[in-house]
């Protein structure tokens, strides 16, 4: 589905990603794990299309698709979704007309009809249960004024409504309550399916009781460095990352 | 000043003494009001395009108008209408509604007089901004409204003033709301002559205890000059709501004054403007805090596209006398072009001191985290920056309560903001 070959990408001409690998398969939760500014949150940038990178070198292909030329929007069309590390807060947006555009666009891109006002309100009914999010929330600006808990909570709803073929969630546990994560967690074991792929970036093991990964990468200074499953996370969760040194 | 000693021939021709008493005062001062030109014009150079462009000083004969109602019908959302064209209020095009008394300054009878004789020229600007005094000099005839105490008027009056034949046009009115009577006003200026043209307007407003008042205003304008000033006087208990908003034009100057003369007066002043070519927006406004426990609140946004300029500047003072005011003030703008620019500056002048005074203004650029969340989702990057651009919008538009006139403005608002699409 997804296969990263010999990544390289800067900001600013700040050298961040220098040689990632990673191949994704069908069906397949990949976690992705590794100290702060080891480019994590890059790589998710990177895959979801954000500008502010510049690619200097290598291919992210997706499903035959190199996505180099495209846009953030055609990416998402194509079935990429980025739960983000720090949701943007939109002020005199909601979150339902801002989810009735996308899904809409997203239908119109593969030519298919607009969602009807009745079909929509469906659809966002039976999401909404998955993620425990209540319609008042929803009907309020994105984001504005959420706890952090309702904000990932929507990042999963979002996800859920739009239904991609690839998820990356960026450090989506980063200051969750256990009850939180366990709501986040279950939201994206539902959604898992053997068409669908999951990448999860993350600091803490404690997620990956809850989303349990078939392949567990360490990425340091802008590789990947070691692959394992999911008694690496465990391995790294005890002895820290210093144990690994980049080039071996 | 050329114009001085044409303008003193206009004022000896003036027949009503007490127009007469009044216009020589503003001519005794002209000296000093075109003085402050400089400091209050600073970023509006209207005078030096309207002073070459056009004869300021020549006179609109009332004409038969031209036009049918039906051209300007697409104009009025209200069932009642007051239409002026070229200055001149005009009866018999408008749809006057039962319960306000409407007429031409010069024809109104003897005892409908007293209320308005006072009032002619005594709180506007005529002495403070050269466009006013300009105004009240050369205008030919005044409309005045009247609402007697404890009416409320549900629906909304339009007011249409139509630029049809001259180039230079000066409007004037004065609304007169009596104790407890509640209106809304929906002004709006329009332009059937094709050439540049200017036009002046001096509004008048006095609000007796407890009356209420909303007060909304458009200008459909694309290469015109266009100086407004309304100018309003609150007595205790009194509330106002204004709604200002500008879409283009040469050069467009918003005044509005307020002063709240009495204890616990309410005004609210919003602004909203959207602005693309080289046309220039400048809102000034002054609130005037003199007795206790009075609230204003402005809150002015705008998006400025294309080579585009806009001007804020919002005066606040607060009395002596007037304490426990709570007097809050704030501008938005978000840049769209590194064509366009914005000057704002907030004013405030205090001397009670229990008060509660805040003001903040903020010149921006679009949020770029912003576009890439609505993009990451599958939205175009157009859309992305409309949806955006409306919600910026959304704030001043949800304050409106009027269901009709909210979803007016979020139309004009929307046909507007579609021009900012290929920035």
């Amino acid at each position: 589905m997804l296969k990263i070959k010999n990544l390289h990408a800067s900001v600013e001409d700040t050298k961040i990603l220098k040689g990632l690998n990673l191949e994704v398969k069908s069906g397949e939760v990949h976690a992705i794990m590794g100290p702060n500014g080891s480019g994590k949150s890059t790589l998710a940038s990177v895959i979801a299309g954000r500008e502010d990178y510049d690619v200097t070198d290598g291919e992210i292909n997706f499903q035959g698709t190199d996505l180099g030329e495209l846009g953030p929007e055609e990416r998402a069309r194509e079935g990429i979704f980025l739960a983000f590390q720090y949701p943007v807060e939109i002020p005199g947006v909601s979150t339902t007309n801002f989810m009735k555009t996308a899904v809409n666009q997203i239908r119109e891109s593969k030519g298919e009809k607009p969602l009807d006002a009745v079909a929509f309100l469906k659809l966002m009914k039976e999401k909404m249960k998955l993620v425990n999010i209540r319609q008042d929330l929803l009907s309020r600006s994105i984001n504005d004024g959420f706890s952090g808990g309702e904000k990932k909570r929507n990042e999963i709803f979002q996800m859920a409504m739009l239904n991609p073929k690839l998820s990356i969630l960026d450090e989506t546990d980063s200051g969750l309550d256990i009850d939180a994560l366990k709501i986040v967690s279950n939201g994206v074991n539902a959604l898992k399916s053997k068409e669908n792929a999951t990448v999860v970036v993350t600091h803490y093991q404690r997620l990956l009781d809850y989303i349990v990964p078939d392949f567990v990468h360490v990425l340091m200074d802008g590789k990947i460095v070691k692959s394992g499953d999911k008694n690496l996370a465990l391995e790294l969760e005890e002895k820290g990352y210093d144990w690994i040194k980049p080039g071996n | 000043m050329n114009i001085t000693k044409d303008l003193k021939k206009l004022v000896s021709k003036e027949e009503d003494i007490n127009l007469k008493n009044k216009k020589t005062d503003i001519l005794d001062s002209l000296d000093l009001t075109y003085s402050l030109q400089k400091e209050e014009y600073k970023y509006t150079p209207l005078l030096k395009n309207v002073e070459k462009k056009f004869d300021l000083l020549k006179e609109n004969k009332d004409q038969i108008s031209q036009k049918s109602y039906e051209e300007v019908a697409k104009f009025v959302n209200s069932k009642f209408y007051l239409i002026s064209v070229d200055g001149y209020f005009k009866s018999e095009l408008s749809n006057i509604p039962p319960k306000v008394k409407i007429k031409k300054y010069s024809e109104l009878e003897r005892e409908e007089k007293d209320t308005f004789e006072n009032m002619y020229q005594k709180h506007d600007d005529s002495k403070s901004d050269f466009f006013s005094s300009l105004n009240s000099i050369i205008h030919e005839d005044c409309l005045t409204i009247s609402v007697d105490s404890n009416t409320v008027l549900k629906e909304h009056i339009t007011i249409i003033n139509i630029n049809e034949n001259y180039d230079v046009n000066n409007y004037r009115k004065m609304i007169f709301c009596d104790k407890g009577s509640e209106i809304s006003i929906f002004e709006r200026f329009i332009n059937l002559k094709s050439d540049e043209n200017f036009s002046s307007s001096v509004t008048e407003i006095y609000q007796a205890e407890n009356s209420k008042l909303n007060y909304y205003s458009t200008q459909d304008f694309k290469e015109n000059y266009h100086y407004n000033s309304i100018n309003v006087f609150q007595k205790r208990d009194s509330v106002s709501n204004f709604f200002t908003v500008s879409f283009s034009g040469s050069i467009v100057r918003n005044n509005l004054n307020i002063c709240l003369h009495d204890k616990s007066c309410y005004t609210n002043m919003y602004g909203f403007y959207a602005m693309s070519d080289k046309s220039l927006i400048d809102n000034h406004t002054s609130v005037d805090h003199v007795d206790e426990n009075s609230l204003s609140n402005e809150h002015y946004k705008g998006i400025m596209g294309g080579r585009s300029n806009g001007v804020f500047n919002g005066k606040i003072f607060v009395r002596k006398k007037a304490q426990k005011t709570n007097a809050f003030q704030s501008n938005n703008n978000i840049i769209l072009s590194d064509k366009s620019k914005v000057n704002t500056k907030p004013q405030l002048e205090i001397w009670a001191d229990d008060v509660k005074c805040s003001h903040g203004c903020t010149v921006g650029q679009m949020d770029d985290d912003a576009i890439f969340y609505l993009m990451s989702r599958g939205i175009s990057r157009k859309d992305s920056i409309s949806l955006l651009l409306s919600a910026f919008s959304s704030e001043i538009i949800e304050k409106i309560t009027d269901e009709k006139m909210k979803s007016l403005f979020t139309e004009l608002i929307k046909k507007q903001l579609e021009k900012f699409n290929d920035e």
